[in-house]
């Protein structure tokens, strides 16, 4: 038996780490207790796998280090009673068992500290593979499968890797975009997390295809755990000769380098991204020259983000076929998304592209986690946008998701309800690009300052006539102008909603009125005598001394004082506070 | 604060190792962080001098990421998250209970120099939203009860 | 080469181009505001996108490479709304004026703070030339103009307005005084015009047609030019002796002047168009207004502006003792005082307001009372009351201030059953004055009454006669409306002349939001204002009351001047771009990235609030100096340039090269001139090569009104010398 605990950030986050300790503590074999890392079951965190010696698992959630003992009890004892509630249930599996996994594959499975244990995995096989190819014979096959980049853009890596290998120059640069900045989004620091070897084994691939002999990783500061095991890592596969001179005494040599960011979403841009790596503000340069051309230190450069190179292990070893195989036309192989929000099952689910959003809300997500109905989903952080409820059967692949106003993106995908109010949504990802522009061009720079100044107006219930058409204007003027991809999509989230939530638009803007109850400024707080016991709890809890009322008599909300902070309507316990 | 001085000697093993490797300025200014807590002006003067990169392009750079401070922070760092998730699930009512409970907005530290609030990008533990950092701590699924109580155990931890 | 076309046009450029090199090298023109050769593409304004056909997205002209074949379009409508959406964005958060807010209230667009500023460097000579672009009688309207630029001087704001009319007239007697300014007249266009009327308006049109070089004649029914100037102002105020100098400067410029002829007696509108090119009416508005009291016949009851012309011509009308004025305008003041002047012991002045929304100038409303006018607020004739035809008392109905009207002050409604009495001699109703339309009645009037005239043509219903002042449309106004008009009215009959198209469009200006703007930091000096005669010396005679500025004085008060206008006005390549576009950046108004603010040095002034962040700056210090002086700090909408840890630019390692202020596009940086008090100014500029220790260099020089106001580095040679402000001058001298 071995115990196997999942410290992905998630897992540390929810308490992993705890229960690591108590288990240390207990009288199982320390050498028993390993750790993995994530495992993508976010919503049961902590979870601790046991193996038995034929390897059958059997899986702990929501595990506390109160239960330490217990799990000790059943590892030496056998005695299954004292963990039959942690165990998880035949339903909650299914959220596993329904992927299809390629780049998550060993997540949550191997130990991320131990290359042994990525190579038992049949780790580093494919870059082996490679090295006995031609490096046209490698992005050759990359072109069969289909693979396109994953970090949003969807362009086919095999056309970027192969315009980086005919540019003319010696010195080549290999990059991996691990700078994960759309909010609601993790499937990179997962990976990285969980199995860093995988990412370093397609790097050195796509670095042998092109003729890199640098390889380097840009990972964002907010991930100082994924930092940590990729240094870890790499210090390992160079002590094996993995990176390095003459890899599996080839006459291909490539060394690697980590640069943390500094806190940019918009170095996600590459051309900002190089800039950042070259130690400057992370302002994008102007195209052309592309990267593969001029890029980092001006020298030919190729840069892909994590999942795509996570894949590219497997489609060496598997052919580029077998990923083919996968998915529509127009989009191969899998698609991890990180899915969140108001979704009673969240983490990463990685499915074959050709799915719906409905599979994976649904089905494996297990539908909404409140009462309230599904009423849309965001894909694509800050570039992408809001699909509504009723586009739910949408097919996942890169044509079907653009024509809905929304793209692929990378992965995040946040489920909303009936609660959230969508001119909000708009406003809340305009904030976020607005903070974001890095300032370089006028569009982006004042042009998202202006929206958000717009529709702050509107969610205020300030909002005029002609606001939204002033809106769609400015949207399509910035997606035209804007030097950079972050400013050139920066108007989606707004479009979208505009598109699907007119109505709601027009509820704020004519009968200043906000139908999800979400704008603090449009809505009032009331309380209905008939629910209202006279706990003076709300009264209590009330900043402004709005509320008043005598013990057990119903209670009154002043509002002319009332602040719409909404603290009342949290703490009452009988459902007696309304919001209308 | 009371502005003490800056030992900069703590500065030589970060600058003998990154001043001449050419894009270092950003690990740099991050290793000088980790030292000093925030990027004092005398710290960038000398990593001006010794990598020959002009101070107005180190405060360009320092000024653009949001990694970097220039006032020394408080013993107790609160990142809030601001993703998309901790935004559907309601972070706006964590951040209000914050600020009352402190009394500071987001960038600033409270007057008895324990507790920093700063507003960060996704931390990407979404399945836990709300979320915020402390430190290295990560403290998930929060409600306005129960970020009073995190912030009041660490207030005793502190006395 | 590459062949490509361009706007339908077949161009070539070489090998390696950027679209936006070859569309200058082909003569056809792309707007940038970030791009400049010296330094690399850096693709931040968007100004410069063009549309190619075959490919979706716009491309930044200065970066995209020309290929063979391609078809580009720079003025699309998809490449024109781009470009406009930016320039209303930019303009949105570019917080600056280009144009002073005294300039913009006055009615003929003087440029105040460029005389004011001229003034306070002892420039007086620059200062009238400045001024009589727009004004000709300069002297007359100093002294009596009602200030409308006062009226909106921010100055105001810190303590009092500066006394900008009372400057105008003194540099212009600065003028009287010694060589009299003649403006060059061009050469003769052969075209002859007739003005009707020799006040303000004729006399300005006439000037301003001259100078074109057009023959003009001005025909007046009085005995002497000035119209309302020289009949409807008292001599204490305006000395006719200034005024016939002006009118005789503008004789000297080439104006011919006839008196003694009138108006559908000697001649008719359509006998003077068949003898010129274009007649111009500008026969003003000289019957006093009735206030349709009962008792008005009354002998003894007098109309304003008669009774000021009679006193003039020295033929006053008997006013006795006791005298009630009715009015609470510049005239009221004008006819109480001159009464006070004529010997009278009690003079009234009758009006329905309070003091305080009385429209005559407050210093005339004060010198009056000093002189002993008494005011009778809040009542208004009811009635003049007469034994034997003659008037004998004024029952006044008692009034008080109710709901504010349209104009804004609160208006007059009478207190029930009070009235009151007072016994008078005479009265004098100054509360107006109309056209007599008898002498117009050639052409169309309009439901006023007066003629009607197209308000940015002057065009009347007659091919080839235009009508402007008092005359025409809304009525009489005050002298320097009508010069405007008459300015305008000269362009647009000199455009007639010519066959030309006149462009009235009102080009777009940037104006900072007047509540935006914080004065705490002004350091409060008290206006001056000229000594004046004591009040019981001049209530006995018709001598000037102001005694007019000393040069100390004026100096003083035109140093008080704030400088709103921008000084980089003349030669902004932002407001030209702006310019090209219907923008309305109001649209997108909001929050103002930077605080407005200023760091200056002995040669360089930094204004981030007007900052575009094109980056020229920061580059060209970067790349081209490798000085670093200077950088971008922060990001996104709040990204500020501003040298390390926000020092003053003196504390940096400048060298003070100019190359950054020389690539600003717009007024963010503005190299200072040797003039003490800077002034925008439309200065000459011109490349001239020098020797620097014994080589060659170029420097860039600007001169106005002769006078060398800067010399600024232009090459790599004069750059590095790091020369001083007066090295620099030296070697121009």
């Amino acid at each position: 038996m071995r115990i196997v605990i999942g410290q992905g950030s998630c897992g540390i986050a929810a308490g992993a780490e705890k229960v690591r300790k108590a288990l240390l503590k207990t009288s199982v074999d320390p050498d028993k207790i390993s750790i993995t890392g994530c495992i993508g079951m976010c919503y049961l965190e902590p979870i601790v796998d046991i193996y038995d010696d034929d390897n059958n698992l059997t899986r702990l959630v929501k595990v506390s280090e109160n239960d330490a003992e217990a799990i000790a009890q059943f590892v030496e004892n056998g005695d299954r009673s004292a963990v039959e509630k942690l165990i998880v249930s035949d339903e909650d599996s299914e959220f596993l068992t329904k992927q299809t996994r390629i780049a998550l594959r060993n997540c949550g499975i191997i130990n991320p500290d131990e290359i042994d244990a990525y190579i038992n995995a049949d780790g580093y096989t494919a870059l082996k593979k490679a090295l006995g190819m031609t490096p046209e014979e490698v992005i050759d096959i990359i072109k069969v499968s289909g693979l396109a980049g994953r970090g949003g853009a969807g362009f086919p890596t095999w056309f970027k890797w192969n315009a980086a290998r005919q540019s003319a120059g010696e010195e080549k640069y290999l990059i991996c975009n691990a700078d994960e900045g759309d909010p609601g989004a993790f499937m990179d620091r997962a990976v990285i997390e969980s199995d860093p070897h995988n990412l370093i084994e397609g790097m050195l691939i796509g670095a042998y295809a092109i003729g890199a002999k640098h390889a380097v990783v840009y990972v964002r500061a907010e991930y100082p755990l994924a930092i940590k095991r990729l240094k870890n890592a790499i210090a390992q596969a160079k002590e094996k000769g993995i990176i390095g001179e003459n890899i599996f005494g080839s006459d291909f040599s490539c060394d690697f380098m980590i640069k943390a960011g500094a806190g940019a979403f918009v170095c996600g841009e590459e051309t900002a991204l190089i800039e950042s790596l070259e130690g400057h503000r992370g302002m994008p340069r102007l195209k052309p020259p592309f990267p593969a051309q001029s890029g980092f230190w001006r020298k030919p450069s190729n840069i892909n983000n994590v999942e795509t190179f996570a894949n590219v292990g497997w489609i060496i070893n598997n052919g580029g076929e077998a990923f083919a195989a996968m998915g529509t036309e127009n989009s191969k192989g899998t698609k991890v998304f990180a899915v969140t929000g108001k979704v009673k099952r969240s983490g990463l689910v990685e499915i074959p592209m050709g799915k719906t959003l409905r599979d994976v809300i649904f089905d494996i997500g297990g539908g909404m986690k409140t009462d309230k109905p599904f009423k849309a989903v965001q894909m694509g952080g800050p570039s992408g946008g809001c699909i509504p409820a009723d586009l739910i059967d949408t097919v996942i692949d890169y044509k079907a998701l653009g024509a809905t106003g929304a793209i692929m993106g990378s992965g995040g995908m946040v489920v909303m309800d009936e609660s959230t109010c969508m001119v909000g949504m708009a406003k809340f990802f305009l904030d976020f690009t607005a903070k974001e522009s890095c300032g370089k061009c006028i569009h982006c720079r004042i042009g998202t300052k202006r929206m958000l100044e717009m529709l702050d107006r509107i969610t205020k219930g300030e909002g005029k006539e002609g606001d939204i058409e002033l809106l769609e204007e400015l949207c399509y003027s910035i997606k035209d102008g804007a030097l950079c991809g972050l400013g050139q999509t920066a108007p989606n989230p707004v479009l979208t909603t505009i598109k699907y939530f007119r109505d709601e638009y027009e509820a704020h803007i004519k009968e200043k009125k906000c139908p999800a109850g979400e704008c603090s400024d449009l809505i009032e707080y009331k309380i209905i005598a008939d629910k209202c016991r006279g706990c003076t709890l709300c009264a209590r809890n009330c900043p402004v001394g709005a509320i008043s009322g005598t013990v057990k008599n119903p209670h009154v909300i002043n509002t002319e004082k009332c602040i719409k902070c909404g603290k009342c309507y949290t703490s009452c316990k009988f459902g007696a506070i309304v919001k209308e | 604060m009371e502005n003490k001085s800056v030992d900069l000697t703590l500065l030589d093993g970060v600058l003998e190792e990154y001043a001449s490797v050419k894009g270092s300025l950003i690990t740099i200014l991050q290793n000088t962080q980790d030292i000093y807590g925030y990027l004092p002006k005398e710290a960038i003067e000398l990593i001006s001098e010794k990598t020959g990169i002009a101070t107005s392009e180190i405060m360009g750079v320092g000024t653009f990421y949001t990694q970097f401070r220039f006032e020394p922070v408080g013993k107790y760092l609160i990142m809030l998250c601001q993703g998309t998730a901790c935004h559907v699930n309601s972070s706006e009512l964590i951040l209000q209970t914050i600020k009352d409970e402190l009394g500071i907005e987001d960038g600033q530290t409270t007057a008895d120099g324990l507790f920093s609030l700063k507003c960060v990008a996704c931390l990407g533990c979404c399945s836990l939203s709300p979320v915020m950092m402390i430190n290295e701590d990560t403290y998930g699924s929060l409600t306005p009860d129960k970020t009073k109580k995190i912030l009041k155990e660490l207030r005793e931890a502190a006395q | 080469m590459i062949n490509l076309t361009i706007n339908g046009k077949a161009v070539q450029a070489p090998e390696g181009s950027t679209i936006l090199e070859a569309a200058r090298l082909n003569d056809i023109y792309i707007p940038t505001l970030c791009y400049d050769e010296a330094v690399e593409v850096y693709g931040a304004c968007g100004l410069c996108v063009v549309e190619a056909e075959g490919i979706p997205k716009l491309l930044r002209s200065c970066s995209a490479k020309c290929s063979e074949g391609m078809v580009i379009n720079t003025e699309s409508e998809r490449v024109v709304q781009s470009r406009k959406v930016a320039m209303e964005l930019l303009m949105s958060a570019h917080d600056g004026d280009c144009v002073a807010p005294c300039q913009l209230n006055c009615p003929a667009r003087t440029d105040c703070q460029g005389y004011v500023g001229l003034i306070a460097n002892g420039e007086y000579d620059a200062a009238i030339k400045l001024i009589k672009n727009k004004i000709p009688l300069p002297a007359s309207i100093g002294r009596v103009c009602p200030h409308p630029c006062e009226k909106a001087c921010r100055r105001k704001n810190v303590e009092e307005p500066i006394n900008i009319a009372q400057l105008k007239a003194f540099a212009a007697d600065m003028d009287l005084k010694s060589d009299n300014y003649i403006p060059e007249v061009m050469a003769s266009t052969g075209k002859k015009v007739a003005v009707i009327g020799g006040g303000p308006a004729g006399l300005t049109a006439a000037y301003y047609l001259t100078i074109m070089g057009h023959s003009v004649t001005v025909y007046d029914m009085m005995e002497k030019m000035g119209g309302m100037l020289r009949y409807g102002i008292p001599q204490y105020r305006l000395p006719k002796e200034v005024l016939d100098k002006e009118i005789a400067i503008i004789e000297k410029t080439g104006v011919k002047l006839v008196n003694n002829v009138k108006l559908g007696k000697d001649f008719t509108i359509k006998s003077l168009k068949e003898e010129n090119d274009a007649v111009i009416v500008a026969v003003g508005a000289w019957k006093s207004s009735s206030m349709r009291t009962p008792g008005e016949e009354l002998e003894g009851v007098y109309g304003g502006i008669d009774f000021l012309r009679g006193v003039i011509k020295g033929n006053a009308p008997e006013i006795g003792e006791k005298v009630a004025i009715c009015g609470g305008g510049n005239t009221a003041m004008d006819a109480c005082r001159t009464a006070v002047r004529l010997g009278a012991k009690e003079v009234y002045v009758v009006y329905r307001r309070t003091r305080a929304e009385m429209p005559a100038d407050e210093l005339e409303i004060e010198e009056a009372e000093e002189e002993g006018v008494i005011y009778k607020f809040l009542t208004n004739p009811l009635s003049f009351n007469g034994e034997d035809g003659k008037v004998k008392s004024i029952t006044l109905q008692v009034m008080e201030l109710g709901e504010p009207d349209a104009s804004g002050r609160r208006r007059p409604v009478p207190v029930e059953g009070k009235t009151e009495e007072i016994a008078v001699d005479s009265v004098i109703l100054a509360i107006g004055q109309k056209l007599v339309q008898g002498d117009v009645s050639e052409l169309k009037l309009n439901e006023r009454g007066n003629i009607e005239a197209d308000p940015d043509f002057f065009t009347t219903d007659l091919e080839g006669v235009f009508a402007i002042g008092d005359a025409t449309n809304r009525g009489a106004s005050i002298a320097i409306e009508a010069i405007g008009e008459a300015d305008r009215c000269a362009k647009a009959v000199d455009a007639y002349l010519s066959g030309k198209a006149l462009d009235t469009r009102v080009p777009y200006i940037s104006k900072r939001d007047e509540s935006s703007i914080d004065y705490s930091d002004r350091k409060k000096q008290s206006r001056v204002t000229p000594k004046v005669l004591p009040a019981d010396v001049r209530n006995k005679n018709f001598d000037e009351v102001s005694l007019g500025f000393t040069e100390d004085e004026a100096k003083e008060e035109a140093s008080r001047c704030l400088e709103c206008g921008c000084r980089e006005y003349y030669k902004c390549k932002l407001l030209n771009v702006a310019q090209l576009y219907d923008i309305n950046p109001e649209r997108f108004k909001g929050e103002m990235p930077q605080k407005y603010s200023r760091d200056e040095n002995a040669f360089i002034e930094r204004n981030t609030s007007k900052c575009i962040l094109c980056g020229l700056c920061v580059r060209s210090c970067r790349e081209v100096m490798d000085l670093h002086s200077i950088g971008l700090l922060g990001r996104g909408f709040k990204t500020d340039i501003s040298p390390a840890f926000n020092l003053p630019l003196d504390q940096t390692n400048c060298t003070n090269c100019g190359l950054c202020v020389s690539l600003c596009p717009t007024g963010a940086l503005t190299e200072k001139s040797v003039l003490d008090k800077q002034v925008p100014l439309n200065e000459e500029y011109s490349e001239e090569t020098v020797e620097i220790d014994g080589q060659q260099a170029s420097v860039l020089v600007s001169r106005y009104n002769g006078k060398v106001l800067r010399v600024i580095p232009n090459d790599e040679l004069s750059r590095s010398m790091k020369l001083s402000r007066e090295e620099l001058l030296e070697l121009v001298k």
